[in-house]
């Protein structure tokens, strides 16, 4: 019963982001409506998500925030063209995910990578890396820190569209369909792109996958 | 040893570690602090008209192909139907221009002209073009200056009366033979695939008065500049007094075979 909940979630949109989506078209129209203020409230939802999608596409912490900022001001101008077909947060994923494909594209030569902090006040990470470790202070610091190096690594072997849905889905926790929406492809692209993607990423971080 | 160290680590584990990856406080102070003045200046200035037409680009883009195919389909369309309704023009074009020299002239007027050309050089053309037409049998290759000293006796005697290709060719063969002196000649027709000398001499005049003189003629008068002191009397030659007396004899010849209407004149070299 769980696994077919977990498997729904996964390929379709959750009830609750369709309650979001319905929040956030209400918002839109005040926008719309000339309440330019009103779209602070849009920005201020979602700037660390979309934020962490590009520094994780990207890696790197400046040209995140600078695309992060076009993509909300490309979204602010064009927001009278903005339906309410899709929910806004998929339109604005879209602007953002293409901007940084476009960067990336322009930039393939050129990489500067940089490094966030790893909050471990999250329980899931922190479980994580105790199982990887049994070292405290500074040894583990040492250890997160060439775990971030190592990720980071493996994610920018991965291609540009590879690294996108590994992003959406695995990071951002998006389903399928979503995902084929914000890139626009089809569900069975996004399955096939994250399946290989996996298959690398496994391949490049084997030392850190204990049997 | 910890007791989460048996734990079974996935790459989706792994994974989920970058979630916990998030900037400092004062990264989100001048984030916003970036985006409100990028926002105010977005309100501020005016679009370009061109962003529209941006749009409607992009838009367009995603149709590539239905219109590219449409725009093929509507060219081929055009020159079939335009082909259809004016089958002569393009023909004589083609026919004149693949064929002789001389009518090349008259090719190269029509085509220089405007659209709206005479109706006079097209009719020109066209009339050349049918002669030549009926006379393809006959070839006429003149395209070379060692082609025009090679065959003098074809172009000379069958240009002057078969058709205006052959009338062309054989004024242009006497300009040339005019204008060039034969050391030239000789010099320039070794090579066959020069085609610039075989126009150019008929064209323009030669400049160099050394070319005008001729050498037997100076020699002659060099050599008989003695003899011209003594008189004109001593300057007459056997062969001069010879041929005299053959004109007399001819005139007189004249005279007895002019009976009735009918005059029979011979003459001897």
């Amino acid at each position: 019963m769980n696994a077919s909940k977990t498997l729904a979630k996964t390929l379709v949109a959750s009830p609750e982001r369709k309650l979001e989506a319905d929040a956030d078209l209400s918002v839109v129209r005040q926008v719309q409506a000339g309440d330019v203020a009103a779209f602070d409230k849009l920005i201020g939802k979602y700037r660390e998500r979309v934020v962490g999608i590009i520094y994780n596409m990207t890696s790197n912490r400046e040209d995140a925030a600078d695309l992060a900022q076009d993509a909300f001001i490309k979204a602010f101008q064009s927001i009278h063209r903005f339906q309410g077909q899709a929910s806004f947060f998929t339109w604005l994923y879209r602007i953002a995910v293409n901007s940084t494909l476009s960067h990336l594209r322009k930039n393939r030569l050129r990489s500067f990578f940089s490094l966030e902090t790893m909050q471990e006040g999250d329980p899931v990470s922190r479980e994580v890396i105790d199982a990887l470790t049994d070292k405290t202070g500074a040894g583990r610091d040492t250890f997160v820190r060439e775990l971030q190096e190592k990720l980071n690594d493996a994610m920018q072997k991965l291609s540009i569209n590879h690294r996108t849905v590994v992003t959406l889905f695995e990071i951002d926790g998006l389903s399928h369909q979503e995902i084929a929406e914000v890139m626009q492809c089809s569900v069975g692209t996004v399955r096939s792109r994250l399946h290989y993607a996996k298959q690398l990423l496994q391949a490049e971080l084997q030392p850190y996958l204990p049997k | 040893m910890n007791k989460d160290s048996n734990r079974k680590i996935t790459v989706e584990d792994l994974l989920r570690l970058k979630k916990a990856e998030r900037p400092p406080d004062e990264f989100w102070a001048k984030f916003d602090a970036e985006i409100r003045a990028k926002q105010l200046s977005a309100i501020v200035s005016k679009r370009p008209w061109w962003a529209g037409l941006t749009r409607s680009f992009t838009i367009v883009r995603g149709l590539q192909l239905p219109m590219g195919a449409a725009a093929a389909v509507a060219l081929t369309w055009a020159g079939v139907r335009y082909v259809g309704t004016h089958p002569e023009p393009v023909r004589t074009m083609e026919t004149t221009v693949a064929q002789a020299p001389v009518a090349t002239r008259a090719v190269a007027t029509t085509v220089s002209a405007p659209a709206k050309a005479p109706v006079e050089v097209r009719e020109l053309v066209a009339e050349v073009a049918v002669r030549h037409d009926s006379q393809a049998s006959k070839p006429i290759v003149a395209s070379t200056s060692s082609h025009l000293v090679q065959a003098p006796a074809f172009a000379s005697t069958e240009a002057a009366t078969a058709s205006p290709f052959a009338d062309g060719i054989a004024v242009t063969l006497a300009d040339y033979r005019s204008t060039v002196p034969d050391i030239a000649k000789e010099a320039t027709f070794g090579n066959d695939r020069e085609f610039e000398p075989s126009v150019a001499p008929s064209r323009q005049t030669v400049s160099d008065p050394l070319a005008r003189m001729d050498p037997a003629e100076e020699r002659r008068s060099r050599l008989l500049a003695p003899a011209l002191a003594a008189g004109p009397r001593a300057l007459a030659s056997d062969w001069m007094k010879e041929r005299a007396s053959n004109n007399d004899r001819m005139y007189e010849s004249m005279d007895d075979h002019s009976s009735n209407d009918r005059a029979l004149v011979g003459f001897r070299f």
